[in-house]
């Protein structure tokens, strides 16, 4: 983000409309707000506007037929004694603490793997990549078909084996493990791209002079890999954590929450509450504290990795 | 010592392969059911090819439901989505980086801030506004909150654009080019691979979009691909041999769309990844 400020600053001195001929500031200022116009509209109205009505409806008691009813703090009380707020923060915790290590370790293992030259190696590089297109709704019926406890593939080739595989999505253990590995089959090489690219970026010499000096593969990647790739680190987790605490698609095809509130995350809540119940101020309320926690996650990465990146390389 | 080299290469190629077989068989194991009849797909294995080879599925999900309007309506969207999406953020982040006037730095925070907003925050209200206006189950509320840009496009496109050379914007305009000539004739042709990269941006969100289109629409004639699967799939529990078929009409354009331009995507996954 610092770049970013740091970056305007610079571009503020090099460039300057007002050299253009006839161009006064005014002119300037009217020419770039008419070309800002559509995209100052469109965010203003969908995205600006609504943040603070999200705010305001949590306060809310309104089904959106009778006219609302101002409760104070009263939604946030009630979703966790009645809706199972607590319930739903945990098990979207538990999907993002086992989604997130398992994707990250795999997405840098494969990047490592496959960081060399040769046709068949790019070859699967690109077809790894390919999951990242697929319709996570459809993709979620075919993993329902995959998993299916009598008919799947996955229990059939467990079969051959000897093991009777267990119900898979109608198990309220299993059902979220699947949940997660249908996400990460569908973003691990989307984000072994990432890494790949942070790879690239180290020099091959810094590899080659500790060599020389005797380290070991191990200590080469601890001491010149994961520090050097802190950038990349940086934003695949951050995406990755946003992106994992707004899971929706797949829970509400594969499960639709369930078995029991198994794998009611909070999304799945927020558009129970929403959408079946048209509890809007509940819905609000929730939505304003899943807002709050991925601002916090996301707040105390940077300031994490803000404080550790030491070099600055890429 | 030679033996060592072909054992660990072997074990590399293997690993290649069981990557890839990871990666494409869903695809694969999904296509064929789809042509097999239920009978076939619940008795057989998924990797055996069809013995009673058949396009019912296929006919059945169109003629007998209504998968031609969502897959047309689903493609409209689309086109119109990302249209709009990425010119009117080429046209927002020309303005950004390459024009000064007042205001500018606060009006480009406040776009990063609105960077930080999660979808799912905006869904409640959305659904509330577009009800209270009377939007709710028209196609302009699938493109509406999306046409106009977004911050995250505008930002990558400001900073593809700040690389692009001054003077030959200032050569532009002290020869008296406006503006709107400068972005048209130059700044377009110069900006390929972000106007690209933003396109493929536009069309996977628009294609795979499913949250909204499922709470803005609960009619069939307005209903997109997503959520005509996933209402579909909840109708016709088990019958593999629809919901899969109706699947792979969503899943198929986006596999021709990455053989026809996956170096594109991947490039464009770069450039999204080196603009943070």
């Amino acid at each position: 983000m610092t770049t970013v400020a740091a970056q305007s600053a610079e571009v503020a001195q090099i460039d300057d409309a007002r050299a253009g001929a006839g161009g006064s500031p005014r002119r300037a200022r009217m020419t770039a707000l008419g070309l800002l116009a559509p995209s100052l509209f469109g965010v203003t109205i969908f995205l600006a506007i609504p943040v603070v009505l999200v705010i305001i409806f949590s306060f809310l008691r309104w089904n959106l037929l009778t006219s609302p009813q101002w409760v104070g703090f009263g939604n946030y009380v009630d979703i966790f004694r009645h809706e199972g707020a607590g319930h739903a923060l945990l098990v979207t915790i538990y999907y993002v603490v086992i989604n997130i290590p398992v994707q990250t370790v795999l997405a840098l293992g494969m990047a490592m793997l496959m960081n060399r030259r040769g046709r068949f190696t790019a070859v699967v590089r690109v077809l790894c990549v390919l999951p990242y297109l697929a319709t996570p709704v459809a993709m979620a019926v075919v993993w329902q078909w995959v998993f299916d406890p009598q008919t799947g593939v996955v229990n059939t080739l467990l079969h051959q084996v000897g093991i009777t595989g267990p119900d898979w999505l109608s198990s309220s253990s299993w059902a979220l493990p699947v949940v997660v590995f249908a996400n990460i089959w569908q973003y691990v090489g989307y984000n072994m791209l990432f890494f790949l690219a942070g790879l690239q970026a180290i020099p091959p010499q810094v590899y080659e002079a500790s060599s020389i000096d005797g380290a070991t593969t191990r200590a080469q990647f601890l001491h010149i890999t994961l520090p050097l790739l802190r950038p990349t680190m940086l934003f695949v987790l951050v995406t990755g954590f946003i992106g994992s605490f707004q899971v929706f698609d797949s829970v509400y095809v594969m499960t639709q929450g369930g078995p029991g509130d198994a794998t009611t995350v909070m999304n799945q809540l927020i558009y129970q509450n929403g959408f079946q119940g048209f509890r809007i101020g509940a819905a609000s309320a929730l939505s304003v504290i899943l807002f709050l926690v991925i601002l916090l996650v996301t707040v105390s990465q940077f300031s994490y990795f803000r404080n550790r990146t030491t070099y600055e390389m890429v | 010592m030679r033996s060592t080299i072909v054992v660990r290469r072997s074990l590399y190629y293997a690993a290649l392969v069981l990557i890839a077989l990871i990666f494409i068989t869903p695809y694969l194991f999904a296509v064929m059911a789809a042509f097999k009849p239920l009978s076939e797909i619940n008795s057989d294995r998924a990797w055996n090819l069809p013995t009673h080879f058949t396009f019912d599925n296929f006919k059945s999900i169109f003629q007998q439901y209504d998968f031609g309007t969502y897959l047309l309506n689903t493609a409209a969207i689309t086109v119109i989505l990302t249209a709009g999406q990425v010119s009117f953020s080429l046209m927002g982040a020309y303005a950004f980086a390459r024009i000064r006037f007042p205001g500018r730095d606060a009006l480009f925070w406040g776009f990063l801030m609105m960077l930080m907003v999660p979808n799912v925050v905006t869904m409640i209200p959305l659904y509330v506004m577009m009800s209270k206006a009377g939007l709710t189950n028209t196609y302009w509320a699938l493109f509406l909150p999306y046409v106009f840009g977004t911050p995250y496009t505008i930002f990558l496109m400001r900073q593809y654009l700040l690389s692009i050379p001054g003077e030959t914007i200032e050569a532009a305009r002290l020869d008296g080019c406006s503006e709107l000539t400068i972005l048209r004739k130059i700044i377009v042709p110069m900006s390929r691979p972000i106007i690209i990269t933003a396109t493929i941006i536009g069309v996977i969100f628009s294609w795979n979009n499913f949250l909204w289109p499922l709470i803005a629409t609960d009619s069939n004639k307005q209903q997109v691909l997503t959520v005509g699967i996933a209402n579909f799939n909840s109708n016709f529990v088990s019958q593999w041999n629809l919901v899969l078929a109706g699947s792979l009409v969503a899943l198929i354009p986006m596999v021709i769309m990455f053989v026809l331009f996956q170096k594109h995507i991947v490039n464009s996954v770069n450039l999204a990844g080196a603009s943070r």
